[in-house]
C-alpha cells in the first residue's frame, strides 16, 4: 500500500515540481528589463531539458564508451582489446549474424502482416474488423516473458515415449515421427527463426494498428479517382495507397528495427543464448551479470549504439523532409 | 488575493511535506548501505538463493533466536537469480549484512574487490572449523588463506538413485567401483532397457547438472590434488585428464541408447524431473545421478516422496576401486559484507555453532558439523546420505561452485551444454572454456 501511494505521491510530485519550476523561472525572467526578457526565455525553458538530457543520457554514454577501454572492474586501461576479443570470439561473430539475422527478417514481416491484416480488415465488416484487430493486437499487450513462457508449450521436448506438453511434438508424435527438440535445431538457423516468429507474432498487432490508421487516412477520393483511370485494385493499392502512407511504414519499420537490436527477453526465456542463437543484448547481459566483465559489456553497448546511429539519423532526416513537405 | 496565495502555500508546503514523509518510510524498510545494513538497529538481512521448503524451513529455523536475541532477521529469497540479485545490490552499494552463497566462485569475486568481511574478525573461526566436516571451509577460502566464507550446511552429490522396488526385483547389484557400474549399464542396457535419467535443462543456468558429472569423473580420474588445480587454474581448464573425464562421462551416459531421450533429450530434459520417468509403471529410465536435494519434495512425483524409503534406492557414485572413495558436494557459504555490526556477528555465531539445526531433513539439510549425530535425520534414506558424506575419503567441494563466475557459471554450463548438443566437439568446448577463464 506504501508503495503505491508513494508512486502516487512521486507523478503528483513530480509533475507538480516541473510545473512550479517552470512557473519560477518564468517569473524570474519576466522581471528582467524588455529585451533581456527576449533574448533569455528561449533558453530558460529549452534549459532544464537540455540539463537532464545531458546528465541522464550524455554523460552515460560518455563513460560507457570511455569504460569500454577499460578492463572487467573499470580500474585500468586495456587499448582496444575488449573489442578484439570480442570481435575474434566465434562464439560472438555467431551472436553478430543472429542479430543481423532478426534485424534483417522480423521488422521486414511484422511491416508486411501488419499492412496486410489492416488493408484485409479495412474490407470486413465493422464487427468483423474490431474483433479480428483485437485478436491481432493482444499479444501485444503481453510482456516478452510471458509470451516466451507461452511458446515455450509450443515448442517444449519431451523424450520418447513421454507424454508430448508442446505442440508442435504433441503433432509431430501424433503422425508418427520421433520428438524433435526444436530450440536445438541450429541447422540453417531453425531454432533462431522459431525465436523470430515469437516476435513477430507480439509486435504484428502494433504495425497493424499505426497501419490501419494510416490506411483510413487515404482520402477516398484519390481511391476513386484511380479506380476511374482504370486502374486494378493491386495497382490502386501499390500506387496510391502505399505512397500514401510510407512515412508511417518507415516509422513502424524503424521502430521495430530498433526493437529488434534490443532483442532480449525472448532469447534469454527460451534458450538463455545456448544453442548458436545468441543476440547482442543477452550476450551484454551476460558479460555484466555473469561474467561481471564491465568493459566488455561496455564494448558491446558501444558497438550496438554505433549500429543504431545510422537508422536514427534516417528516421529523423525522414522526419524532417515530411516536415517540410508539410 | 493575498489570502489565496497563503492557501496556495500551505498546500505546497504540505505536498512536500507528505512526500519527503512517505519516501523516509520506505528508506527505513529497505535498510541497507554501503557494507551491509545500518549497525546497532536489531536487524539483519540475509540473502539466499534457495525457495520453497527449504526457505521457509530456513526462516523457521531462525524463529526462536529471533525471539530470544530480540534481533530481528529480514529474509530475502532470491530462489530464481541469485546470482543477478547480489551481484546488481552489491553494484548498486546496497549489500546485505548475509548472503548464503551456494557458489564460493561469486563470493571469491566480491573478496577480490573487496565487498567481504575476514571471518576471523566475525566469529571464532578456529572452534569453528575443528567442528567441520574436514575440506569443507577450504571452498569459502581466498588465496590470502583468509576465511570469507563459513558452510552452515552440507550437500552431497557422489549419489545414484534408483526406483527400490523395481532394482531389486530385477536383482541388480549395488557397483562398488566404476567397472561394476559400467557392467550395471551395460547389463540393463542388454535387457532393452534404458539405463540412465539424465537432464541439464535449467532455465538460463541450463548445463550445471553436466559439470557435476563432469567434476566427478575429473575427481576420481585425476585424484583430490589435479582436481584442485583444476578448480583453481593451477593447470588448464583442457589438459588432458579433463578431456579423460568429459569421454568417460560421454562412454557411461551419452552412448546412443544409455540414456533417455539421447543427447538432444539430455539437454531439453529440465534437471528437476528428468529422474521421473523411472518411477513410470514400466520405467523408462534406472538410474540417476544427482545430489541430495532431489529427495526433497517437488523433484521425484509427490506419491513417492511421501514414501520415501520404500520407493527410492541410493548407492555412493563409486569410485575407481573400493578404497579410492571421494565425494563431490557442496554448502551454503555464509559471508558478510559490512561487519562491523555486533547483530550480525551474534546471527553468525549461531548459525556455525553446535545449536544450529537447520532447516529440516525434508527440504535437504545435511549438518557440515562432523559430530552432528545421525539420529537427528529421521528418514533411512537421509542417514544413507549423511553417511556417505561424513565418510568421505575426501571431500571435494564442487569446482563449478569455486570457479570465477564467468567460467563456473557462465562458460563453463555453456560449454557442457554446446558440448552434449552437438554444437561444438569436445575439443573446442573444452578450449572456449579454457580461453573464457578471467586473466
Amino acid at each position: 500500500m506504501i508503495k503505491v501511494i508513494n508512486a502516487l505521491l512521486a507523478i503528483v510530485a513530480g509533475v507538480g515540481g516541473a510545473v512550479v519550476l517552470y512557473w519560477l523561472l518564468n517569473l524570474v525572467v519576466e522581471r528582467l528589463p524588455g529585451r533581456w526578457e527576449d533574448r533569455v526565455k528561449p533558453f530558460v525553458f529549452i534549459g532544464p531539458a537540455v540539463l537532464a538530457i545531458g546528465v541522464f543520457l550524455i554523460y552515460p554514454a560518455v563513460r560507457t564508451i570511455v569504460f569500454s577501454f577499460a578492463n572487467r572492474t573499470s580500474t585500468a586501461w586495456v587499448g582496444t582489446r575488449n573489442y578484439t576479443d570480442l570481435l575474434g570470439e566465434r562464439d560472438f561473430q555467431i551472436t553478430l549474424v543472429n542479430t543481423l539475422l532478426w534485424i534483417a527478417i522480423v521488422p521486414a514481416f511484422v511491416v508486411v502482416l501488419g499492412l496486410g491484416v489492416a488493408v484485409l480488415a479495412d474490407r470486413l465488416s465493422p464487427r468483423g474488423e474490431k474483433l479480428s484487430k483485437t485478436i491481432i493486437f493482444m499479444p501485444m499487450a503481453i510482456s516478452g516473458v510471458a509470451s516466451a513462457a507461452i511458446w515455450r508449450f509450443i515448442y517444449e521436448a519431451r523424450p520418447e515415449g513421454e507424454p508430448q506438453i508442446g505442440l508442435q511434438n504433441a503433432i509431430v508424435t501424433a503422425l508418427g515421427f520421433d520428438p524433435v527438440a526444436w530450440l536445438q535445431l541450429d541447422t540453417f538457423k531453425v531454432n533462431s527463426f522459431l525465436l523470430m516468429i515469437i516476435l513477430i507474432w507480439a509486435q504484428a498487432g502494433f504495425a497493424m494498428v499505426l497501419l490501419s490508421a494510416a490506411v483510413k487516412g487515404v482520402p477516398d477520393e484519390t481511391l476513386e479517382a484511380a479506380r476511374i483511370d482504370g486502374a486494378n485494385e493491386r495497382q490502386v493499392f501499390f500506387r496510391v495507397v502505399v505512397p500514401q502512407i510510407w512515412g508511417t511504414i518507415v516509422t513502424v519499420f524503424i521502430t521495430v528495427v530498433i526493437g529488434v537490436m534490443k532483442i532480449f527477453d525472448v532469447v534469454y526465456v527460451m534458450t538463455g543464448g545456448n544453442f548458436n542463437t545468441n543476440v547482442v543484448a543477452v550476450r551484454f547481459f551476460q558479460e555484466l551479470i555473469t561474467n561481471g566483465n564491465a568493459g566488455r559489456a561496455a564494448a558491446i553497448v558501444v558497438m550496438l549504439m554505433i549500429a543504431v546511429l545510422p537508422i536514427m539519423v534516417y528516421q529523423v532526416r525522414q522526419f524532417r523532409a515530411e516536415e517540410a513537405a508539410r | 488575493m493575498g489570502r489565496r496565495r497563503g492557501l496556495q502555500r500551505v498546500a505546497l508546503a504540505g505536498v512536500v511535506a507528505l512526500t519527503a514523509t512517505a519516501c523516509l518510510a520506505e528508506e527505513g524498510g529497505g535498510g541497507g548501505g554501503g557494507g551491509g545494513g545500518t549497525a546497532g538497529d536489531k536487524s539483519v538481512e540475509i540473502v539466499f538463493g534457495f525457495g520453497g521448503s527449504q526457505s521457509k524451513g530456513f526462516q523457521e529455523s531462525l524463529k526462536e533466536f529471533q525471539s530470544t536475541s530480540g534481533i530481528k532477521i529480514k529474509f530475502t529469497e532470491a530462489s530464481q537469480s541469485f546470482d543477478t540479485l547480489i551481484r546488481s545490490r552489491v553494484q548498486g552499494n546496497n549489500s546485505p549484512d548475509i548472503a548464503l552463497f551456494p557458489q564460493p566462485g561469486l563470493l571469491l569475486d566480491f573478496v577480490k574487490q573487496n565487498k567481504l568481511t575476514d571471518l576471523s574478525t566475525q566469529i571464532d573461526l578456529e572452534k569453528v572449523k575443528g567442528s567441520l566436516v574436514p575440506g569443507v571451509l577450504q571452498a569459502g577460502t581466498a588465496d590470502d588463506g583468509k576465511a570469507y566464507g563459513v558452510p552452515i550446511s552440507m550437500n552431497v552429490k557422489s549419489l545414484v538413485f534408483y526406483n527400490k522396488p523395481v532394482f531389486e526385483k530385477a536383482g541388480y547389484t549395488v557397483p562398488k567401483t566404476q567397472q561394476e557400474l559400467t557392467a550395471l549399464t551395460e547389463k540393463i542396457k542388454s535387457e532393452g532397457k534404458t539405463p540412465w535419467c539424465f537432464g541439464i535443462e535449467s532455465g538460463p543456468a541450463t548445463g550445471w547438472p553436466a559439470t557435476d558429472w563432469l567434476e566427478e569423473y575429473v575427481l576420481r580420474l585425476g585424484g583430490p590434488e589435479t582436481y584442485q588445480k583444476w578448480v583453481k587454474h593451477q593447470i588448464p581448464f583442457n589438459d588432458p585428464v579433463v578431456k579423460q573425464a568429459a569421454e568417460a562421462l560421454e562412454k557411461l551416459v551419452l552412448t546412443e541408447g544409455n540414456v533417455l531421450g539421447g543427447r538432444k533429450g539430455v539437454v531439453s530434459n529440465a534437471f528437476s524431473t528428468s529422474a521421473n520417468p523411472m518411477f513410470n509403471p514400466t520405467p523408462g529410465c534406472y538410474l540417476h545421478r544427482q545430489g541430495n536435494f532431489i529427495t526433497q519434495k517437488g523433484f521425484f512425483p509427490d506419491k513417492v516422496v511421501a514414501d520415501i524409503d520404500n520407493q527410492v534406492g541410493v548407492f555412493y557414485f563409486p569410485g575407481e576401486s573400493e578404497d579410492n572413495q571421494p565425494v563431490l558436494g557442496g554448502g551454503d557459504l555464509a559471508a558478510v559484507f559490512g561487519g562491523k555490526d555486533d547483530d550480525t556477528k551474534q546471527v553468525m555465531a549461531f548459525l556455525t555453532g553446535p545449536d544450529y539445526k537447520g532447516w529440516s531433513e525434508e527440504s535437504g539439510f545435511l549438518s557440515p558439523l562432523k559430530a552432528f549425530p545421525l539420529d537427528n535425520y529421521k528418514s533411512e534414506l537421509t542417514k544413507q546420505i549423511a553417511k556417505i558424506g561424513y565418510e568421505a575419503s575426501v571431500f571435494g567441494f564442487d569446482g563449478s561452485d569455486q570457479m570465477p563466475g564467468s567460467v563456473g557459471a557462465g562458460s563453463f554450463w555453456k560449454g557442457m551444454v554446446s558440448w552434449i548438443s552437438g554444437q561444438k566437439d569436445l575439443d573446442t568446448a573444452l578450449k572456449d572454456i579454457e580461453q573464457s577463464w578471467p586473466s
